[in-house]
Formats: C-alpha cells, sequence, structure tokens
C-alpha cells in the first residue's frame, strides 16, 4: 500500500478567533491531531520516526487571520474531496474553516518554496486616525529603503513592500498591502505599521491572498 | 470591577493578547473543551491551577475533576491558570479580573474556586490568583456574596499553612469528594443560608476540612499544645476520602493549541504503592494501592487517542513493575498497537532486569531517549536506612541489561540530606555512578552517558521521616560540591536543585497556621510563580519570615519530638502515627519492611478503609 503513489491533497483553509493566537509550529501540530481524529488514510513521512507528512505554505504571524491558508498532506487512497472536506470540518476547532480540498500533482514543487507573495488587508481601531496613518505612509514610501531591526539584524521593509493603497469601506479605512513571502525574504505588515507608529492591537491583520510561482496567470474580458 | 460588561472584556482582551507572550495560553478552545451555556446550569465552578496553563492543562486531577464535574447536568465547570508576568501586568493595567478560559467570564462570577495544589510552590500563586479575582484572600473577610474557596491535592495532606485563605479543603481522592462538595453547596444556595451555614454543611461530609472550625494552640516553646473543633459536627481526625475502586479512566483529554509540557493521553494504571520507602510522601498517603484491570486500561488508551489525536500514552503509576498483571499488559498493549505509531511511556520502574525486559516488550512503542533508575541511595546501609533495599549487584546487573538492550543513555536518580548520611554515601553515589559508566563503556564504548539527578532530601509529613531536621544548606552544598566535582572528572552530567530553592517546599510542606501571614507578607513581598527558578525569590520571603517576627528555622531545622503534636497529626492519611514510628525506629536499627502486599506490616489503611475492600474479582487492592 505506502509503495503506492500517495495522493496529494491540498486544503485552502482561513483561521480566525482564538486560534490566531495558535503559532505556525502548534498549528502544524494541531493539524497532525486533527488529521489523525479524521480517521482518513494519512501517508507518513519514511525513517526512524515517521510522522504525518503535511506542509504548510507559509507561517502566518501570531495575531493574524486568514482567509487564504494553503495546506498540502498526502494520502494512501483516493476519497472524494467532499469526504474529506467534511471528515477533516468535524476533526478541526471552529476557529478554522475548510474552504476548498482538491487533488494537486505530486511533482509539483512545495508550498513552501512555489510561495512568492502574500496579501494583507489591515483594519483598524475605531481610535486609529487613518487620514494620519495615510499621510505616515506615504511619507515612508518616498524613501527608497526602509531599515526595520528584526531580531539584530537590519531588513529594508521598501524590498519587501511590493504594493500599499487604501480601500474605503463602511466600516472605514482598510490598507491593502502586499508583501515579498519567499523562503529567503518575508515581509511582515507589523512592522511596517509599527514604523507608522502603531501599536499592536490598534489593528487586525487579515491574509487575503497567497500568491505561487505555479499560479496560472489568469486574463479575464 | 464587577459591572465590566462581557463585551468590554472582550474587546480590552483583544488589545492586550497582543501584548504578551504565548497568547495562546489565555485562551482556551481546545479540541474536547466543555462549553455550556452560563444560565443553563445552576452551579458554576472555576477550576484553578496555581501555575501557567502550560503546566498546569496537562495536569492529570484537573483534567479527572472537570470531566466528573461537566458530566453533572446541573453544574459546569470552568478552567483557569495562573497568568505570567507579563500577563498580569497587563491584567492589572487594564483593570481586567483574572477570567476563565472557556467563556472569558470573570472568576468572581464563580459559586466555587477549586485550586488544585499539587506541591507547595504554588501558594503565593493562589493569593495573587485571588486577588486578580478580585475576592478577599483571607477566608475570613468573604461573605455570601463571594465564591466559596476550596482546595485539594496532594499538598493538601499538610493544609495549615493555607489555612487563612481556603474555606474548605478537599483531603484525599476527589472523584467522589467534588461532587459531594457541589450537592451540598447547591443544597445551602437553594436554602439561602448565611456563610457559615455552607461551612458546617461541607464540614460534616467526610474528608472535608474546614480550617476555621478547629483552634490550635500552642506551647511557650513553639511547639501545638492542642487542636480541636470548636464547632459540632466537625471530625477529628479530618480522614482522607479515598475510592474503594479506581473509577473509568477518562478520554476525552483536552488538547491544548499551544505546547504543553506534556502533550500526551495519561492513563493510570494503579494507584498507591506497597513498598514503604520512608521517604516518599506519595508512598505513603496513596494507599491502598488499587489496580486497573489490563482490558480497561486497554480500552481507555485506543478511546483516549482515537478522541485527542495524540500518539502518545503515559500509563502512570508509582510503581509500574509492581501491577500484578503487568506483563500481560504490555503485551496486549504491543499486540494491539504494534501497527499503529502510538508510543507508550512507561516511567517509574523498580531496579530489577524485569523491567529491562518490560521495556523491551514495548518494542518499537517504546520512545525513543533514555532508560531513568532511582537508587534514591548509594549504599547499602542507605538503602536499608530509607528501605529501599536492593543488592549493589541488582543494580549493576540491571544497568548491564540495559546496556545489553541497547540503550545508551542512563539516568541515575539519588538523594542528598538523608537522615544519618555521610560524605562516604554521598562518596559512593560517585563511586557507582562511575561503575555504572565503566560497564557501559566496556560494552558500548564512548557513545555511554550518564546523568545522574540529585534532589534534596526533605522530610514530608504523614512519612516515617517527618520527625526529622533538614540538613544546614552549608553542609548540603558541601556534598553538591563533592559530586559536582566528581562528575566533571568523569564526564558524567549532573544536575541538582540549589539547597536555598528547596527551603520554600520545605517551610510550607511542614508548616503550621503561623505560616499564613508570612505567605500573605511574602506575596506583598512580591513573591509568585516561585517554582520557577528564574522567579524565585529567597529575600521576599526571608523578610516577610522578619516582618512576621516567625523563625523560618522552627520548620526546618528542628528534629521534633516524638511526642509533639505534628501540625498535620489532625489530618489522617490512614496510615497510623504509630506505624510510622515503629518504622522510624526500625530505620534508626538499619531494618527494612520489604513489600507489604504479602506480608501486611498493619500500617491502619486496613483499619481505616477495610470495610471498603471489594472482593479481589472486582478490584485488586495490594493489601492481603
Amino acid at each position: 500500500m505506502t509503495n503506492a503513489q500517495p495522493i496529494r491533497v491540498r486544503v485552502r483553509f482561513a483561521k480566525d478567533g482564538d486560534l490566531r493566537f495558535t503559532g505556525h509550529l502548534d498549528l502544524q501540530r494541531l493539524f497532525e491531531r486533527a488529521l489523525r481524529r479524521s480517521g482518513l488514510p494519512l501517508r507518513y513521512s519514511q525513517g526512524f520516526n515517521p510522522k504525518v507528512r503535511l506542509n504548510l505554505a507559509s507561517a502566518l504571524p501570531l495575531g493574524f487571520s486568514s482567509e487564504a491558508e494553503l495546506l498540502d498532506f498526502w494520502l494512501d487512497e483516493a476519497l472524494e474531496t467532499a469526504e474529506i472536506q467534511q471528515r477533516l470540518s468535524a476533526a478541526l476547532p471552529a476557529d478554522i474553516q475548510i474552504r476548498q480540498v482538491e487533488f494537486v500533482p505530486n511533482q509539483l514543487p512545495s508550498l513552501q518554496s512555489s510561495l512568492r507573495t502574500s496579501e494583507y488587508r489591515v483594519s483598524f481601531k475605531p481610535a486609529v486616525e487613518t487620514r494620519v496613518i495615510k499621510e505616515k505612509l506615504s511619507q515612508l514610501l518616498l524613501q527608497d529603503n526602509i531599515p526595520f531591526t528584526r531580531r539584530a539584524k537590519t531588513v529594508d521593509l521598501r524590498q519587501l513592500l511590493l504594493s500599499a493603497y487604501w480601500r474605503e469601506t463602511s466600516a472605514g479605512d482598510e490598507l491593502i498591502l502586499e508583501m515579498k513571502s519567499t523562503p529567503e525574504a518575508s515581509g511582515r505588515p507589523d512592522e511596517l505599521l509599527n514604523l507608522l507608529g502603531l501599536e499592536p492591537g490598534t489593528y487586525q491583520v487579515c491574509r487575503t491572498a497567497l500568491i505561487f510561482s505555479t499560479d496560472k496567470v489568469e486574463i479575464d474580458g | 470591577m464587577d459591572e465590566l460588561q462581557k463585551s468590554t472584556i472582550d474587546s480590552r482582551l483583544e488589545s492586550i493578547l497582543f501584548q504578551v507572550e504565548k497568547p495562546g495560553r489565555y485562551v482556551g478552545g481546545e479540541h474536547n473543551q466543555v462549553r455550556k451555556p452560563w444560565d443553563s446550569v445552576e452551579t458554576h465552578v472555576a477550576l484553578v491551577f496555581p501555575d501557567i496553563y502550560d503546566l498546569g492543562q496537562p495536569n492529570l486531577g484537573l483534567a479527572i475533576l472537570y470531566d466528573i464535574l461537566n458530566q453533572q447536568p446541573e453544574v459546569l465547570a470552568e478552567r483557569a491558570f495562573a497568568p505570567w508576568v507579563d500577563m498580569e501586568a497587563q491584567l492589572r493595567e487594564n483593570a481586567l479580573p483574572l477570567f476563565s478560559l472557556e467563556s472569558k467570564t470573570p472568576l468572581n462570577k464563580f459559586d466555587i474556586f477549586g485550586f488544585t495544589l499539587p506541591y507547595e510552590q504554588i501558594y503565593t500563586n493562589v493569593l495573587n490568583i485571588l486577588d486578580l479575582a478580585g475576592i478577599p484572600l483571607l477566608a475570613s473577610e468573604r461573605g455570601a456574596e463571594h465564591p466559596l474557596v476550596i482546595a485539594g491535592g496532594q499538598a493538601c495532606y499538610n493544609p495549615e499553612p493555607m489555612t487563612n485563605f481556603i474555606d474548605a479543603f478537599a483531603i484525599g481522592e476527589g472523584e467522589e469528594l467534588i461532587l459531594d462538595i457541589t450537592r451540598a453547596y447547591q443544597d445551602w444556595k437553594r436554602c439561602g443560608g448565611a456563610r457559615e451555614e455552607l461551612l458546617k454543611a461541607l464540614a460534616r461530609i467526610p474528608g472535608v476540612y474546614v480550617p476555621s472550625f478547629y483552634e490550635v494552640a500552642y506551647h511557650e516553646d513553639g511547639t501545638i499544645s492542642h487542636v480541636f473543633p470548636w464547632m459540632q459536627g466537625c471530625a477529628i481526625p479530618v480522614r482522607k476520602r479515598i475510592v474503594a475502586k479506581l473509577p473509568q479512566p477518562i478520554t476525552r483529554f483536552l488538547v491544548p493549541n499551544v505546547e504543553t509540557v506534556h502533550d500526551r493521553i495519561s492513563v493510570e494504571i494503579m494507584r498507591g504503592c506497597t513498598r514503604g520507602c520512608r521517604f516518599c510522601h506519595a508512598g505513603m498517603v496513596n494507599r491502598p494501592v488499587r489496580e486497573r484491570e489490563p482490558e480497561e486500561i486497554l480500552q481507555a488508551m485506543q478511546a483516549g487517542l482515537d478522541a485527542t489525536g495524540y500518539e502518545q500514552v503515559g500509563l502512570l503509576s508509582l510503581s509500574s513493575s509492581d501491577h500484578t498483571r503487568i506483563l500481560e499488559l504490555i503485551r496486549s498493549v504491543y499486540e494491539k498497537f504494534k501497527d499503529t505509531r502510538v508510543q507508550v511511556n512507561l516511567p517509574s520502574l523498580r531496579i530489577a532486569s524485569f523491567s529491562v525486559d518490560l521495556m523491551d516488550e514495548l518494542k518499537d512503542l517504546r520512545p525513543g531517549g533514555g532508560f531513568t533508575l532511582a537508587p534514591e541511595a548509594a549504599t547499602e546501609r542507605m538503602r536499608a536506612i530509607i528501605n529501599k533495599p536492593l543488592d549493589e549487584e541488582i543494580i549493576l546487573e540491571t544497568a548491564r541489561t540495559i546496556f545489553e538492550h541497547g540503550w545508551l543513555s542512563l539516568k541515575l536518580y539519588f538523594m542528598i540530606g538523608l537522615p544519618q548520611e555521610t560524605m562516604e554515601d554521598v562518596q559512593a553515589i560517585l563511586d557507582l555512578a562511575r561503575k555504572i559508566k565503566g560497564i557501559g563503556k566496556s560494552m558500548k564504548g564512548n557513545r555511554v552517558r550518564i546523568h545522574l539527578g540529585i534532589a534534596t532530601f526533605i522530610p514530608k509529613p504523614h512519612t516515617p521521616f517527618q520527625w526529622y531536621s533538614i540538613e544546614d544548606a552549608q553542609s548540603l552544598q558541601a556534598k553538591i560540591d563533592l559530586l559536582k566535582d566528581g562528575t566533571r572528572k568523569s564526564d558524567i552530567k549532573m544536575t541538582y536543585n540549589p539547597p536555598d530553592s528547596t527551603l520554600l517546599e520545605s517551610w510550607l510542606s511542614r508548616g503550621d497556621r503561623r505560616l499564613g501571614p508570612v505567605i500573605l507578607q511574602a506575596w506583598k513581598n512580591g513573591a509568585k510563580l516561585d517554582a520557577w527558578t528564574e522567579r524565585f525569590d529567597l529575600a521576599a520571603w526571608l523578610s516577610a519570615f522578619e516582618t512576621c517576627g516567625v523563625d523560618p528555622d522552627f520548620y526546618t531545622r528542628r528534629q521534633r519530638g516524638l511526642d509533639e503534636i505534628l501540625p498535620w497529626d489532625h489530618i489522617s492519611t490512614g496510615v497510623s502515627k504509630r506505624f510510622l514510628l515503629t518504622d522510624l525506629r526500625l530505620s534508626l536499627a538499619g531494618k527494612t519492611r520489604e513489600d507489604c502486599r504479602e506480608n501486611c506490616f498493619n500500617c491502619g489503611i486496613l483499619d481505616a478503609y477495610g470495610s471498603l475492600k471489594p472482593s479481589k474479582e472486582e478490584v485488586y487492592w495490594g493489601c492481603p
């Protein structure tokens, strides 16, 4: 059985609520356990200490919610995607909602290695004057370099920020950020917001999209 | 703080969670968490483990009570833990009360606070939690509008140091007792009496100790002259509760969303121990031995793994090799789980080749890592004194078997500061460790690793050593230095507790009511999270003793008189003081009393609980 080609399953899920405070490694463990509870025929890694084979696209910073996380895992046998979705949903906490389940070819590169960009939506607490933030951000974007100290290392946020624009909604202004997300360099919205003088807790960040090198470019009329 | 709206709490909480380390500790939401609508039940119990989530959540006692209480349709139980310092600062700064994890309800809205007290170094956290919940710290200052504050757990066999703060103690095993307490609470609440009426009703329940109903008086020299209950209907002594048969093991374990100290399920295979090691508190207070049947254990393992998605099980007991059907159990565990990736921990194994065989029977279900043995003392003389008789040849033979079976790392636990211990006995620890290392090296070469774990002996209440004093810090330090020096030269790893850090456990485990004000003052001086080495502040404690005019040495550096009334004498574990005294005398004579399963030494358990003893077919009790 284990010699047969494994079935690669890709799950798109949203994460919010209290689970925002569960970090990347803990989320990985959470999925391992939920997958086991689901009773799906999981493929395990080889070796002395076999683990459920699973792969999360990208670490979501603590406190962020997301509408667009991706997980790959492997099955020993194929089932209907609807059944996979149903069994996995039943085993997951309510703060994770599965949006889509699909099979993908085994030869596709790993999610992490093909991830290029993350898109984030930032919304602000009523107390935050977005007019001031807008101004500060425009000033900041005029600079060629935006140095930021991250764990004793200086990174240039300007290089990591691909685009920033504002969107007006009934709930107030939202900031849409596109940031580089590769294994070598990854932008964090909270660092940029920190430079704008915003304390954590005064805004909420939701990851709205993950963009991969393998994504097909869709041109629609 | 009282009138804070739930929505205000939620929104303030939302912003402070971004300011603290590991916020997942404070939000609950685990798989198998129980949520009941607040208004759907009559009684709300907050189960509080007074240390941080990471340590408290895996506690089996807490899990059992949570399960039992939430099975009652008219009760809900939610959890709370001590916040870490950063979270505490945020709560205070934002005027937020400490809240339960499930519904984020402020703790002072609960009817009953149930503190789990497995060890003494968390006493100041109890005060801190009461304070953060906005509840008067002193039991005497609480009224009908405040929650009932109860406590239970292994530390409560000497409840005296905490009597100022706790309304009622649950002594002994909680499985049945907790329901008796909640029922008494409900009856009282329905009638709407004064708080004293509630305490009176509780005091009538076997196993409940209401300290305010007991008076303690002292001689001029500071020893106790008498303890008596002034309220009618209060037992003296208060005898611990036990369950005649261990109830079905719990299986719906909560699965934390953040890492904790033990990410696995636990199944208790046996309670109690018949070995009678004289230093061992657990071995004395948890009698009699009651076993679970292998079938029940296997079912619980399967159900627990299915319910959680965990792949690790701990099979818990005080002496696993002593379970009468252990070999059969381990073989069936292997048969049942051999085609899975489940790992089975089997701690607390006796020093015998049989234990190595047992681990071997687990084959690939055995987790990686080393083997652990606990000789506790390194000379046959010392082992006779502590009643852990073992020929050195058996220790060496067991070590040989361990290496032969492929282990390369061996951890050895010893104690220092034991009664009548000399430097030669300490030197013998080194010699034995080196001998074992030599055996390993000759069999497996340089890959062999020996790790010495050195604990400082603290004479614990309700043990045959309860009268002894604690060795002074200087001579303990000399012993540690000898071991440190010797292990460094022999490339043996060693871990130990600095003498200072064991002082707190010594005072609090052996203390009386006069420590209440000291604990309060120490907390005011900033002592909290004392079990965390980096947080422990000896100066805060010493200054508290001084402020209160209490001499700390009175509790630790004084050999207690054999005729003295000890602070915990009015709490009975079922093991009689006469038995402990006889055992002390035997120890002084270097005589041992081996395993009491075959030969009853009349410790008192059968006098106290013999009438509960079921038939052998129903459940195995260690008492003959």
